[in-house]
């Protein structure tokens, strides 16, 4: 098992986590849905990636599958150079816990203990000591030096982002996903942990996969994939947040095409107006 | 509205599921209790309505004998051929029935019970009351047969042919069991040797001319009554007289004290089930107000009114006692079935078939289920009604803190301090009577505070037992001691469950401690003598067994005790019921007695009494009063004061005043007494254990008394002391049953309420067995807070019952920490016991379906 000390040091790329043939399927017999469909993927070591597409497209399947939080029903899932299909949940508990890092929409943080206690929690866990340079550079980078002792419920909803993602980095895994991050977050506070990302990757040299369906939040991305019907579509490189609205609704265009499709909801179709 | 509580409640049954198991415990031993007694009521009814003669003649009513003297009250057996004249008498029969002998096999075990259930040797004769029938052999037809109880035969494998021995007052004399007779009514767990009537008034009572009592069969359609009343006018008033009503009265009462017992003792689970469930309930309707506080408040939007909130919380309650209150009272039923068959194991045959469930087990079972769910739902349900619109907007996080403290540290303080004045005045009162009415309100007092203010206290202790555990346990430490702090009502309360009984054994065993120190000590002060001889149930025994002690090669010196009822009237205008204990002479020579005034010699004297100190100057007595005392039979004397005496404990046995005279004036006032102990000293040169060997063997024939040295002795009063420990033990595990039924339901509901950050901590890469032990240390860390409160509370309470202990001469002051220990540990094992399931749950919970969930 590897430690964040062999983690790739800058400037020699290569793929962080890789799929072949995923697949996901609920259900089984005639009411069997494949919300991944042999679905073939590389990330970009020291790339910010997002993943875009309408509800039910997928994406999230994908996070999880590839984030060893969820099993796969046939197919390969490399973390690195571990491949995680058919890992023991302890080890894939252990995986996550050394090797990636999380951001969730909402409730990202343990509201008993305070931000620093929160930060440093994965490496409590598993009962290391964290990197206190790079802990420090973290802290500074994402503003929360006057913070640390705070609780949750003291801390603004963009504040706690902010931890949640300092939480992510202080560990300096060998990637991080976060599922729709600025869900929850007002415009100003969204750009703010979006920017937090992005300088995570380009000047601490991490790599982040961010589910989404804002596409200015797709827009600060280096590489969009889309998805639909638990397949990628389609990918834009340096995106643009028009441009990635414009191929959201060709997904509305085609959408009611294929059948058997899962239903779509307004609320992408909704926020894919915004953008 | 309904519709909504309706659907609310069958959403949550699961939840309430450990609610309704406590509802149901407590209805359960309720009606079970119920239930018991009223089954053994009729039973005894009817038993003693189908047995007793239409008028009995028996012995004048006398002095109570709260330690028995062994004597048996009679009537002159002459008394049958007047009584037989009287008009409207059909039949009257001479009855010899005495209950405190011992029947022993061949093999010198004794054939009836050890436990004190009596052994009674009584005269044969048939009647249509008589409460068996010959099933094989023949009646007792002269001296040496005897007919034996089948139940007893059974168990003891008697069979026609074998021979006992009957070791009553008079004598032992052997018998060959020539019959079978069998119950035809409920045995009521005696042992029953039935004897020919002349052998029964020779053997049993020493005398031909004597019986117990006559059995009066009135000829048909002569009133009990009326008969009753000629009788009397035939015989004068020498006797008592008792028609069959009268006396399945006063026999119902003799057994009623015994089966009252039992039935205090369950309601005495129930109580305790009651108490610890209420907190339970509280704390489940707290819980479920909490987590549904969205939907509370969506109500209170959609134009719900507070008082249709706190209805629906109400009703849902309602709900809750009504089907655990019928669950309950089934349970109940099922108790009652199973304390009939226990009453079996002690010989007491009674019938589940013949059952008696009252008009006022249900509604008692219906009260006590719904008015505890109700009562415990209020203040929850008041806070549903508090609930703000808002809440409905906020996705807020469901903390639950609610108010501050504020409120319940003041009244918790004003309680307190109102307790601990009560237990500061209990320990400063002179009279045990002021003592002990002082004690219970501080008791109560200082229990009520502790609960009101359980969450302000599980805080620092909380803290300081969960202090290690960030060290110990890393983060998973930190957080479970955290969770624990996190909603200190919630913590308190289930804390609080726990506390109770613990807080109870606490006080008990620092109780019982003390009592045994203190006759420990008062044994090694007083006890002088080598060896004492008695009865380990306190019974007299024959006085055959004191010559056979006399006549062993080796013995020294030995000394009787004897006890006798009296009546004293003393100077200050009281008249006292209580028991004298009468001594051979040489008192001196096996037991240290401490004087005031006089000595030995001089209380022994004929025609002397001594008494206790105290007893003497509360009634105003001095050595060489003279005071008018009555015996037994109206027998009338005056003794002489010639000893006071200055000892720990004067009163122990229940003997009030410390009363002690010569044996030579007990034996003049009470013939036919028996001893209740005799003290052995070895002769010079004979060495102790040489005649402890020949005194065993020597009594070997008599199974009803042991020979016990110092120490042995000290040993019967620890474990008569121990018997009343044992109830307690007992109702403390029911506490303990509930309290973890709390803990499991507070853990388990915030388990569910944590449900999206345990999500998130397993995504972030908490292993489920830290995630396990992260549960298991909160309830461990709940379990051993409520338990630590518990014991500090009832050390206090042990120290104060102590000191009216001390009234009573018990001083010493003992601490049972092995025992306290033990509950501290078994607190960390019923915290790790409570937790096994829901971290359980809480380690299977799908870890995207935790973030995901609402």
């Amino acid at each position: 098992m590897s430690t964040p000390a062999s983690a790739p040091s800058t400037g020699r790329p290569g793929t962080a986590a890789r799929a072949r043939g995923l697949t996901k399927a609920y259900g089984s017999g005639e009411t069997t849905v494949l919300a991944l469909d042999t679905v073939d993927v590389d990330i970009a070591r020291e790339r910010f990636t997002a993943v875009m597409g309408p509800s039910g497209s997928g994406k999230s399947t994908l996070m999880h599958c590839l984030a060893g939080l969820d099993s796969v029903s046939a197919g390969q899932v490399w973390l690195g150079g571990t491949e995680i299909t058919g890992l023991r949940e302890r080890e894939l508990t252990r995986l996550r816990r050394d090797r990636v890092g999380f951001m969730f929409q909402s409730f990202n943080l343990i509201p008993t203990l305070n931000a620093l206690e929160n930060m440093t929690l994965p490496m409590d866990i598993a009962g290391q000591r964290p990197d206190r340079d790079w802990l420090e550079h973290v802290i500074d980078t994402l503003g929360l030096r006057d913070r640390l002792k705070h609780r949750p419920a003291q801390l603004s909803g963009g504040q706690q982002q902010r931890v949640a993602c300092a939480r992510a980095l202080a560990s300096k895994p060998e990637l991080i996903f976060a599922d729709e991050p600025t869900g929850n977050l007002d415009s100003r506070a969204g750009l703010e942990v979006l920017g937090f990302l992005r300088e995570a990757v380009d000047q601490l040299g991490q790599t982040v996969v961010m589910v989404t369906h804002d596409p200015s939040a797709a827009a600060t991305s280096d590489l969009v994939l889309f998805l639909g019907d638990g397949r990628i579509v389609d990918d834009m490189a340096r995106p643009t947040a028009d441009g990635v609205l414009e191929r959201m609704k060709r997904f509305d265009a085609l959408g009611a095409a294929p059948p058997g499709a899962p239903a779509r909801s307004g609320d992408d179709a909704a926020a894919a107006e915004q953008g | 509205m309904l519709k909504a509580t309706l659907r609310s409640f069958l959403a949550h049954k699961g939840r309430l599921a450990l609610s309704a198991l406590a509802v149901i415990l407590s209805v359960a031993f309720v009606a079970g209790s119920l239930i018991f007694s009223d089954t053994v009521n009729r039973t005894f009814d009817r038993l003693f309505a189908s047995t007793s003669a239409d008028v009995m003649v028996g012995p004048k009513d006398d002095l109570d004998e709260a330690v028995p003297s062994g004597q048996t009250p009679t009537v002159p057996a002459s008394l049958r051929e007047r009584v037989a004249e009287v008009e409207g008498v059909a039949d009257a029969h001479l009855d010899v029935s005495v209950d405190n002998v011992t029947v022993v096999d061949g093999d010198n075990d004794p054939v009836g019970s050890t436990t004190g259930a009596p052994t009674v040797a009584t005269n044969w004769y048939v009647t249509d009351r008589s409460p068996v029938e010959l099933t094989s052999g023949h009646a007792p037809r002269g001296a040496g047969q005897a007919i034996l109880d089948a139940d007893t035969a059974d168990k003891k494998d008697v069979k026609i042919g074998d021979t006992l021995t009957v070791l009553a007052r008079p004598g032992s004399f052997e018998v060959e069991i020539v019959g079978i007779a069998a119950f035809t009514t409920t045995n009521p767990g005696a042992a029953l040797v039935f004897l020919e009537t002349g052998s029964a008034q020779r053997e049993l009572l020493g005398s031909a001319g004597k019986a117990t009592s006559i059995s009066v069969t009135a000829d048909d359609g002569v009133d009990d009554t009326a008969l009753k009343r000629r009788i009397a006018a035939a015989l004068g008033s020498g006797q008592q007289l008792e028609t069959a009503d009268e006396q399945a009265d006063s026999a119902a009462s003799e057994l009623g004290g015994f089966l009252d017992v039992i039935t205090y003792v369950m309601l005495g689970f129930a109580g305790v089930a009651v108490l610890v469930g209420v907190f339970l309930i509280v704390n489940t309707f707290s819980m479920l107000i909490a987590q549904r506080t969205r939907e509370l408040g969506l109500l209170r939007a959609l134009g719900a009114d507070r008082g249709q909130v706190r209805r629906s919380v109400l009703v849902e309650a309602l709900l809750l006692g009504l089907a655990g209150s019928t669950l309950g009272l089934a349970a109940g039923v099922g108790l009652a079935v199973g304390l009939i068959e226990l009453m079996g194991v002690f010989g007491m045959n009674l019938k589940s078939a013949e059952m008696v469930v009252g008009w006022a087990t249900p509604v008692a079972a219906y009260v006590v289920g719904v008015g505890v769910t109700f009562v415990a739902a209020y203040l929850p349900s008041r806070r549903a009604a508090r609930v703000s619109p808002m809440a409905a907007l906020f996705d807020a996080e469901i903390a639950g803190v609610g108010r501050p403290l504020k409120v319940r540290a003041a009244v918790g303080c004003v309680v307190a301090v109102g307790g601990a004045a009560a237990l500061v005045g209990c320990a400063a009162a002179e009279k045990t009577l002021t003592a002990a009415s002082l004690l219970g309100l501080g008791i109560v007092l200082s229990l009520v505070a502790t609960v009101i203010a359980g969450p302000l206290l599980v805080r620092p202790v909380i803290r300081v037992l969960g202090g290690a555990f960030p060290a110990v346990f890393g983060p998973v430490g930190r957080m479970s001691r955290r969770n624990a702090l996190r909603n200190p009502r919630r913590t308190g309360a289930t804390a609080a469950a726990l506390m109770v009984g613990l807080a109870l054994v606490g006080g008990l065993s620092v109780a019982s401690a003390s009592m045994t120190k203190s006759f420990d000590k008062q044994i090694d002060a007083t006890l002088g003598a080598d060896f004492v001889v008695q009865n380990s149930n306190f019974l007299p025994f024959s006085p055959e067994v004191t010559d056979k002690v006399e006549d062993i090669a080796g013995t020294g010196l030995v000394v009787r005790q004897r006890f006798a009822p009296v009546e004293l009237s003393l100077p200050d205008g009281d008249r006292v019921e209580s028991t004298a204990a009468g001594y051979d002479p040489r008192l001196d020579d096996v037991v240290d007695v401490t004087y005031a005034a006089g000595s030995s010699r001089a209380a022994l004297a004929p025609g002397h009494i001594g008494m206790d100190r105290e007893f003497a100057a509360e009634h105003r007595v001095r050595v060489g009063d003279e005071l008018p005392v009555v015996f037994p039979g109206k027998r009338k004397a005056a003794l002489t004061v010639g000893a006071l005496t200055d000892q720990d404990m004067p009163e122990g046995f229940g003997v009030t005043g410390g009363l002690f005279l010569g044996l030579g004036t007990v034996e003049k006032y009470v013939p036919g007494g028996q001893d209740a102990a005799v003290y052995v000293n070895a002769a010079a040169g004979t060495d102790p254990d040489t005649l402890r060997e020949r005194l065993e063997k020597a009594l070997d024939p008599y199974p009803q008394v042991q020979v016990r040295d110092q120490a042995d002795y000290k040993e019967l009063i620890r474990r008569q002391i121990a018997v009343m420990l044992y109830l307690v033990y007992a109702l403390l595990g029911l506490a303990i049953v509930i309290a973890v039924l709390g803990v499991v339901n507070t853990l388990a509901l915030s388990v569910v309420e944590r449900t999206r950050e345990i999500g998130l901590l397993r995504a972030i890469g908490l292993g489920r067995r830290q995630l396990r032990r992260m549960i298991r240390l909160e309830s461990v860390v709940i379990a051993v807070s409520g338990a630590v409160l518990g014991l500090a509370l009832g050390l206090v309470w042990g120290v104060a019952v102590h000191q009216v202990l001390a009234l009573q001469g018990m001083k010493e002051l003992a601490f049972p920490w092995p025992t306290i220990l033990a509950v501290v540990i078994g607190s960390v094992v019923v915290g790790l016991a409570a937790a096994l399931l829901p971290a359980l749950r809480a380690s299977r919970m799908n870890v995207l379906a935790a973030i995901a969930h609402e």
